[in-house]
């Protein structure tokens, strides 16, 4: 929690006490606006082929030394270039462009908490669903507010140590944790992401259990994502992940008993499709963002009638 | 005084310095909740809104 003098602004560089007011600088003011496939946030299990429009006000609430989006999550408002696109104006931007659903994304919506939460409202209201891509630093009274107009969310779960969390994210472990399973618990649709970072988090032990605990508080079908690392921002020394890295986690995550696993920001023919967790059949299958064959029937396997964890329609 | 009336006293006293506790307890905890008002201007500079179509360079 921030504790913001008079005339400073919190951790997050958007949220400013003014004379004893909190106060937010960017309701209203995204940085970037874009209809991007949704399999980019990465959800699979969630309107699979469709388009969504995604925001994200300058600001974060964490300072990851690797984040890909430091341009905008570590920038000052100040010095941010925005477009004036309030909550009524999004919703409509989403109905011309026959987008389903909007997401909250690139920086992380708890920073831009107020203008999320009314745009999601209003969404909710007009039969648009809501997707927040978040690493899930927050606090449990307001997120359980802001649940309610959810329909499925992306949280990054980028260590299991809290020790890295503080180095690395000057955060901590817990309250990700709370979110996580509070999230799952309110029915919203998970899925999780870990970015694996060579000699930090990409042990297999530490991939066992990071696996271990998503399959006991979150349960086997929720969906993870192992997305390759790229030298970024504070952290250029380090090198890429490699394909036979993501592979093992993968099997490592597969042989705790996680239902559906893939590999991210790399390509890799099986780590992009979705399979049955009983029968192994090929559901979906993608090639990158795109979707070459979707074989789901009712939200069910075609050959074994299993029904599959998504929200698919 | 009786003795009835000493422990009435004593129970009165005790109750207003537990209410009173509590209140200055609850004063002191941080809300829960805040719900931050906004500002009338934006303090960078703004741009039209362009087309939206465009997939983004952005992660996630």
């Amino acid at each position: 929690m921030c504790l913001i003098k008079p005339g400073q602004s919190g951790e997050c560089r958007v949220r400013i006490n003014v004379d004893g007011v909190l106060r937010t600088v960017v309701y209203g003011y995204p940085c970037s606006i874009h209809i991007d496939p949704v399999e980019k946030k990465p959800l699979f299990h969630f309107l699979p082929g469709t388009g969504i429009l995604s925001i994200a006000t300058a600001g974060c609430n964490l300072h990851c030394l690797n984040c890909q989006n430091w341009q905008i999550s570590q920038a000052n408002p100040e010095e941010s270039q925005a477009v004036f696109c309030p909550p009524g104006k999004l919703v409509e931007l989403a109905n011309q462009n026959h987008c389903p659903s909007i997401a909250y994304t690139y920086t992380d919506p708890i920073v831009y908490y107020e203008y999320t939460y009314d745009s999601a409202k209003l969404a909710r209201d007009k039969g648009i669903r809501n997707v927040l891509v978040t690493a899930g630093y927050i606090n449990e009274e307001p997120w359980k507010r802001l649940l309610e107009y959810v329909d499925a969310a992306n949280i990054d779960l980028k260590f299991i140590s809290d020790d890295l969390y503080q180095r690395i994210c000057s955060g901590t472990l817990k309250p990700i944790q709370n979110a996580l399973v509070l999230a799952k618990a309110s029915g919203v649709l998970v899925e999780v992401t870990n970015l694996v970072i060579p000699t930090l988090n990409d042990k297999p032990e530490q991939i066992r259990e990071l696996a271990h605990w998503i399959k006991a508080n979150l349960g086997s079908d929720t969906p993870l994502h192992f997305s390759g690392f790229y030298p970024q921002y504070k952290m250029k020394n380090l090198p890429s992940t490699s394909l036979q890295t993501l592979e093992t986690a993968r099997e490592i995550a597969i042989s705790e008993g996680l239902d559906y696993v893939y590999i991210g920001n790399v390509r890799s023919k099986e780590g992009e499709n979705t399979y049955c967790p009983n029968c192994k059949n090929v559901l979906i299958e993608r090639k990158g963002y795109t979707i070459l064959q979707n074989r789901l029937k009712d939200g069910r396997c075609p050959d074994c009638n299993k029904e599959i964890y998504g929200v698919w329609k | 005084m009786t003795r009835r009336k000493f422990i009435q006293k004593l129970i009165t006293a005790g109750s207003v310095i537990i209410a009173g506790t509590s209140w200055l307890a609850s004063k002191a905890a941080p809300r829960k909740f805040v719900r931050a008002f906004r500002v009338k201007k934006y303090p960078g500079s703004l741009r039209p809104l362009r087309d939206v179509s465009k997939q983004s360079k952005w992660s996630g």
